[in-house]
């Protein structure tokens, strides 16, 4: 059986720290819930973002973990981004992709390809220092220590079911503009 | 007449907007460039390749090389986005969801490649060329024309103008640099 998305957030909730947490699409909703804090930036209004955004701040803060909390359709259209992170070898940052297969946010139509697409096997071709698949959840509670302090950059392929909420049946959440405010101020208090 | 910009100068001047941008002091590196290659500009690309206080990222897409400057300045760095025209265009859902709705304050130099020298971009015969300033002015924009090396101040006049009114600025590199 696919991993309840939630159960995974709140495993990563749990264990991540100080991290920076980058969540977009239907990571989101639940994630404001989990963590309601100024140390998380949720993209929206840039589909597909999330991966590149998360690569800036792991290139600005290189003494905390960025965790990207990533969509299936949002790293396909960005996809070149798996490139872009190798190539910039952040060490620091771990990108969990959710797949679930379809579009789930914009009404669930499968992704090309669907569940066939292999993002760990693009990771891994694009020069990630490693990529795995999970699918279960006992197993990713158990590798999760690991996945938080190993050296990126780093893809873990999440198998997941769909979320209980999206973006567009739990709306709210603080605007994109103010998050980036709060974390940025956040993070020249603590630089400074 | 415009006039080609030599890429040490332009260099010279980015060092002293990261230097500005940073309040003074040293700092490893001094500041960023998100990069999708632009060959009006090559000749800044390859001798920042020789620069070790800045740090180039060459992205895959323009869309990649905003939103990683967007992350940049989150986590308080400064960032310059060296990309063309037509990467303006390929990167507008971008521009406008990041600069614009999420108030990031982006500095972009777009490379206008194939303007004529004769010409005024809005009259160019590429409609690449011809589109970029109306463009800009659609989304409100600001922007200037970097015409030779007596316009170099506006690299730091624009930057500085991004970050105060928290969106995109952006000069235009008329010529190809030297
Ligand atoms: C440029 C662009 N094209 C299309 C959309 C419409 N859209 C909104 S959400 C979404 C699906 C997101 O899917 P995925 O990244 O897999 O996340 P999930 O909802 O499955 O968690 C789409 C296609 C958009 N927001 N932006
Ligand atoms: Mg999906």
């Amino acid at each position: 059986m696919a991993m309840k998305p939630e159960e995974v957030l709140r495993a990563i909730a749990a264990g991540r720290g100080d991290a920076i947490c980058v969540p977009t699409m239907t990571t989101a909703p639940a994630w404001r819930t989990l963590a309601p804090d100024d140390l998380s930036i949720t993209c929206v209004g840039f589909m597909g973002g999330a991966s590149a955004l998360g690569l800036g701040l792991a290139l600005a803060r290189p003494e905390r973990r960025v965790l990207v909390l990533d969509g299936d359709g949002s790293l396909l259209m960005q996809l070149g981004s798996l490139a872009t992170i190798a190539g910039a070898r952040p060490r620091n940052l771990v990108h969990f992709l959710f797949k679930n297969g379809v579009y789930h946010t914009s009404g669930a139509q499968e992704i090309p390809g669907g569940f066939d697409v292999d993002f760990v096997m693009m990771a891994k071709g694009a020069g990630y220092r490693a990529a795995y698949t999970i699918g279960d959840l006992g197993e990713f509670r158990r590798r999760l220590p690991k996945i938080l302090t190993e050296e990126g950059p780093l893809l873990v392929e999440l198998v997941t079911g769909l979320a209980a909420e999206t973006p567009m049946t739990a709306r709210g959440g603080k605007p994109f503009h103010q998050q980036a405010e709060e974390l940025r101020q956040r993070l020249l208090r603590v630089g400074a | 007449m415009p006039e080609s910009i030599p890429a040490s100068l332009i260099i010279d001047t980015l060092k002293e907007t990261f230097r500005e941008a940073r309040g003074g002091g040293r700092h490893e590196p001094l500041g960023w460039i998100l990069s999708v290659p632009d060959t009006h500009q090559r000749t800044v690309l390859a001798a920042l390749d020789k620069e070790r206080a800045i740090r180039v990222v060459t992205c895959a897409t323009e869309d990649e090389a905003t939103t990683a400057a967007a992350g940049l300045y989150l986590g308080g760095e400064p960032a310059v986005l060296m990309i063309q025209h037509a990467g303006l265009y390929a990167s507008v859902n971008t521009l406008r969801g990041l600069g614009i709705d999420g108030r990031v304050p982006l500095f972009y130099m777009i490379g206008l490649l194939s303007r004529e020298k004769d010409k005024d971009p809005r009259e160019s015969r590429h409609s690449m060329v011809r589109y970029c300033e109306p463009l800009l002015d659609t989304f409100a924009v600001p922007h200037a024309r970097l015409e030779g090396p007596d316009d170099l101040e506006l690299i730091p006049e624009y930057y500085r103008l991004a970050q105060q009114r928290r969106g995109p600025a952006a000069v235009l590199v008329g010529l190809e640099t030297i």
